[in-house]
């Protein structure tokens, strides 16, 4: 297997991670740091440190140390100019004096001087480039499990045994590749886990994620499982695991010490040592410098560096170590009376129990002084903690750690040790200051690598115990998570009616109304203009007839011998008395008496109604007809059959020529009268006819089944054909039905307007025993207006856009919601809400217009056909 | 904000799968006081601690339900199915 590592190729084993087969290559610096732009090298080599991260084919920040090698991938260094081995930048770290603890605080106190420099701060400090493209279809998935269980070290794997033994449905997330956790390189770990692993390969009931990280665990067990891209072309998966319990098993992560360039690379943890010999089978150094003081683990090493051919320099202790040597690389460590030369130091340091799933999931941490640790002590419900992460097995002796600008706490953002004092001296002296002032935890490895020292130098320079200094908040996520996976795939639902093919055809071209694809207008030629277009099939309504989908109107079928009980009681006009066949416009208001939606209702027969909706509230109404069910014993089933049914609408003088030519259904005006229906075959299709007039001409709105409905539409096209028919699209409609002043909910009304003031008064009937807004409407029908939505024209074709101010003597008056121009009237039209005063015939108001004020009168009554006779014809 | 709600038909479910539908009040009679109108629009007692509470199952069995729901833990006590009890709304 081959990599690419910039220009260089690199030759890659099975089961290497990205960062161990550079490792092999002989890199040494894996990153530059984020301020000071030093260079970085392998230090936890366990995805628990921000050194490693890389570009890794496009991906930015990517955890190299636990990345398995997948053949042919290229990967880049990050943040070094121009490259890892060389960065000019580094020369940054001379000028450290300028750059104290919350330099930009101090040095930027005018905002002009701060915009000026931003810039060039945040390409020079910082992490990856965020990447142009996604790396691939990022992906969400859900989980259901009895016991998810977190890390697969000795404790994680013991106990999904035990759980799965016991019949529990198991899930165990690991961010490491195998199974195993210490025991994969820690040959004195246990006694008594041989086999462990073997055993728990084969218990195939368990579910065992690996190289999947979790970053959360919320309220309810939620987790939030990162796992590895699952196929070609996909990127990572972000999985919401529900388990029944969580068992947190994260055990405990070794954490650097802090002494002058102990950021060097060639400065590692001993785990980090032992991982790169016995998971990957390198040689971390030829001569090594320990800094411990357990004898135990000194010997542990030192058995291990045997086998490897490294010798083992010195063993020191932290009290005696003055400093790290070297350039690019370590070369040396300098003690108090001696000095090494090696090419590794392993440091040994604080073991901290891996807890912060408890903590940001509303457990408790307490400093145990015994332990040298935070333990937790108390947990959420339905949580447990086992092995190291709850302090079983630790017992680090804290080491005081000593101040120096060279020596590094938090190698996420740079801040040595001294940062930390200084930042205590200013008066940031309660740790959760101290962390927001200087960075330090805040960074990519989320406090894992810093926290202890922290704590640690806040406690000291302050003259408190660690138990009152107390421990930074945690909060999700922990780790650091790709943006990608959060947000998931970028897939985004579309409806499309039964008609949608044949719109395309017809050269549609679209418009987004929530999920629905609609047409806005039709293209008669590939370059005709949308007023053309418009025009065009405005006329044929008009003059001819026309032809509209409105599948999207919302359809509920409500049944039983209470529906017009319930009708009644939710709409603002009579139901219950309408006799089959007869349809009436529908009006609904909430408790305040603001308008809610619109719509028809038509019956059906005795015990049946069919109601439509506005196409966006559909939703809505269903829940509220519900909603008033609730706690009723009535007998009414509300059915949403939107999507069953296609409807469109067929308008204008000719539209019962065109419609005779295909039902047999008596369509002459006595027979069928305006906002009457019937169930009668269109074209050998069962539908449902109804009589209206939104676009104020004769027509019908033709709700057949949906499989129908593209058969139906062109039938009725076809047999309109001889008339001179169009289909036309929402804006023609929005024109039409403009001219007629016929308000559409949502657009020509906010959530303050009453029916009084919208000049729907008619819909209400007050004389109903009760009804859904009856105590306001009832106040609102004999109080003083607010305000009057009424129609104006302005002469000329300059239109006002929706939104333009209604300006009078000088003072803001109301704005206009609708406008369009008329063909019919020759001017322009609109719908607006005025002072009551202005509401009256002829009354003239001022639109401010782009900046003029033009003159406009108010007109109650409808531009077109005002009373009504075209479209009762 | 990740609890889990038992739906009366449909069994544990995320409450990601429910609309909330505010607190269960008390409908005044129509000619009570505008006060107590405006109350009842307008007003809850957002209560710490446990309260009932409208929840629609949108992505289930799209019915109405009543939880009864610790504000402060969310932990949820009972969830009843609204209906066909004799309250007058």
């Amino acid at each position: 297997m081959k990599i690419f590592f910039g220009k260089r190729e690199v030759e890659a084993r099975p089961g290497d991670t990205i960062a161990a087969a550079l490792y092999r290559s002989g890199q040494r610096i894996f990153s530059r740091s984020f301020k000071y732009h030093r260079p970085r090298g392998l230090v936890c080599a366990a995805g628990k440190c921000p050194n490693c991260m890389m570009n890794v084919d496009g991906v930015p920040n990517v955890r190299t140390c636990i990345t398995p090698v997948i053949d042919g991938m290229k990967v880049k260094g990050q943040n070094a100019f121009p490259s890892l081995e060389h960065d000019g930048l580094s020369a940054t770290q001379y000028l450290d004096r300028l750059m104290p603890v919350g330099w930009y605080y101090k040095i930027f106190t005018s905002r002009t001087a701060w915009h000026a420099v931003e810039p060039f701060i945040r390409r020079m400090a910082g992490l990856g480039e965020p990447p142009a493209v996604a790396a691939g279809e990022y992906e969400h998935g859900w989980l259901h499990c009895d016991v998810a269980i977190v890390g697969a070290g000795y404790a994680g794997m013991t106990a999904a045994l035990e759980a799965s033994e016991r019949g529990s449905k198991v899930t165990l997330i690991d961010d490491q590749s195998e199974p195993g956790g210490q025991l994969l390189y820690r040959k004195r770990s246990r006694s008594g886990a041989d086999g462990l692993i073997e055993r728990l390969k084969a218990r195939s009931e368990i579910r065992v994620l690996q190289g999947s990280y979790c970053f959360g665990l919320y309220e309810g067990n939620l987790l939030g499982v990162v796992q590895p891209a699952q196929r070609p072309g996909t990127a990572e998966r972000l999985l919401h695991v529900r388990a029944g319990h969580v068992v947190v098993a994260t055990g405990a992560y070794e954490t650097p010490l802090v002494f002058p360039n102990n950021d060097l690379p060639g400065v590692m943890l001993a785990t980090a040592a032992q991982r790169l010999m016995h998971l990957f089978g390198l040689q971390p150094g030829r001569r090594a410098v320990i800094i411990g003081a357990d004898e135990d683990r000194v010997g542990e090493l030192r058995d291990d560096f045997r086998e490897k051919g490294t010798e083992v320099v010195a063993v020191v202790s932290i009290e005696d170590v003055v400093g790290a040597t070297g350039g690019s690389e370590v070369t040396g460590l300098r003690c108090r009376n001696r000095k090494f030369s090696c090419d590794l130091i392993v440091v040994c340091g604080p073991r901290v129990p891996d807890a912060g799933l408890i903590a940001q999931a509303g457990g408790k941490l307490e400093w145990n002084q015994l332990q040298g640790a935070f333990v937790p002590t108390a947990l959420p419900h339905n949580v447990s903690v086992v092995g190291d992460a709850a302090g079983e097995t630790i017992s680090a002796a804290f080491p005081p750690p000593a101040a120096g600008k060279r020596s590094f706490v938090c190698f996420c953002s740079d801040v040595s040790s001294k940062d930390l004092c200084d930042g205590v001296a200013e008066g940031f002296d309660h740790i959760e200051t101290l962390k927001r002032y200087t960075t330090s935890t805040m960074g990519p490895c989320q406090g894992r690598m810093c926290q202890l020292m922290t704590i640690g130098i806040c406690a000291q320079e302050t003259g408190r115990s660690i138990a009152d200094t107390g421990v930074t908040t945690s909060r999700p996520p922990n780790p650091s998570v790709t943006l990608g996976a959060l947000a998931g795939n970028s897939h985004h639902p579309v409806r499309r009616t039964p008609l949608h093919d044949a719109h395309e055809e017809l050269g549609a071209v679209w418009l987004d109304m929530g999920d629905w694809k609609r047409p806005r207008y039709y293209r008669t030629a590939v370059a005709t203009p949308e007023k053309e277009s418009v025009q065009g099939e405005y006329w044929a309504v008009r003059e001819r007839a026309g032809l509209i989908d409105v599948s999207t109107l919302g359809k509920l079928d409500v049944r039983g011998s209470d529906a017009g009980r319930l009708l009644d009681k939710v709409y603002t006009h009579h139901f219950s008395d309408l006799r089959p066949g007869r349809a009436r416009y529908a009006l609904m208001c909430d408790e305040a008496g603001v308008i809610l939606d619109d719509g028809t209702i038509s019956r059906l027969g005795d015990d049946r109604y069919f109601v439509t909706t506005t196409t966006g509230n559909l939703d809505f109404v269903y829940q509220w007809l519900e909603w008033h069910l609730a706690e009723t014993s009535w007998d009414v089933r509300v059915t949403n059959v939107t999507g069953g049914f296609g409807a469109m609408n067929i308008a204008g003088p000719k539209a019962r020529d065109v419609l005779k030519k295909l039902t047999d259904c008596d369509l002459s005006p006595t027979a069928f009268p305006y906002m009457a229906c019937r169930q009668a075959e269109v074209s050998g299709a069962r539908s449902l006819l109804l009589r209206v007039g939104f676009v104020g001409e004769t027509g019908w709105e033709v709700h057949c089944p949906a499989e129908a409905a593209e058969f139906v539409w062109g039938e009725l096209l076809e047999a309109g054909r001889e008339f001179g028919i169009r289909p036309f699209g929402i804006e023609a409609q929005r024109l039409l039905r403009l001219e007629k002043r016929h308000l559409i909910v949502g657009v020509d009304t906010d959530a303050l307007s009453t029916p009084y003031e919208a000049d729907m008064g008619w819909a209400v009937k007050l004389d109903k025993q009760d009804f859904t807004g009856k105590a306001a409407l009832a106040k609102f029908a004999s109080a003083p207006p607010r305000e009057r939505l009424v129609g104006f024209a302005l002469p000329g074709t300059n239109v006002p856009e929706d939104g333009c101010a209604v300006v009078v003597d000088g003072k803001l008056a109301g704005r206009v919601t609708s406008s369009r121009y008329s063909p019919v009237k020759q001017m322009a039209i609109g719908l607006a809400w005025v002072r009551p005063e202005k509401a009256r015939e002829g009354a003239s108001i001022g639109i401010r217009q782009s900046g003029r004020l033009v003159p406009a009168s108010v007109t109650l009554r409808p531009f077109y056909d005002p009373e009504g006779t075209r479209l009762r014809t | 904000m990740s609890f889990l709600l038992r739906c009366p038909h449909c069994g544990e479910r995320s409450v990601y799968e429910y609309r909330f539908g505010g607190e269960v009040k008390q409908r005044p009679p129509l000619d009570a006081p505008e006060e107590e109108w405006a109350n009842y629009r307008y007003y809850c007692a957002d209560a710490a601690g446990v309260q009932t509470e409208w929840w629609f199952h949108r992505d289930g069995c799209r019915q109405w339900l009543q939880a009864v729901r610790n504000t402060v833990s969310n932990e949820v006590v009972e969830t009843i199915l609204a209906g066909k009890t004799a309250g007058a709304r």
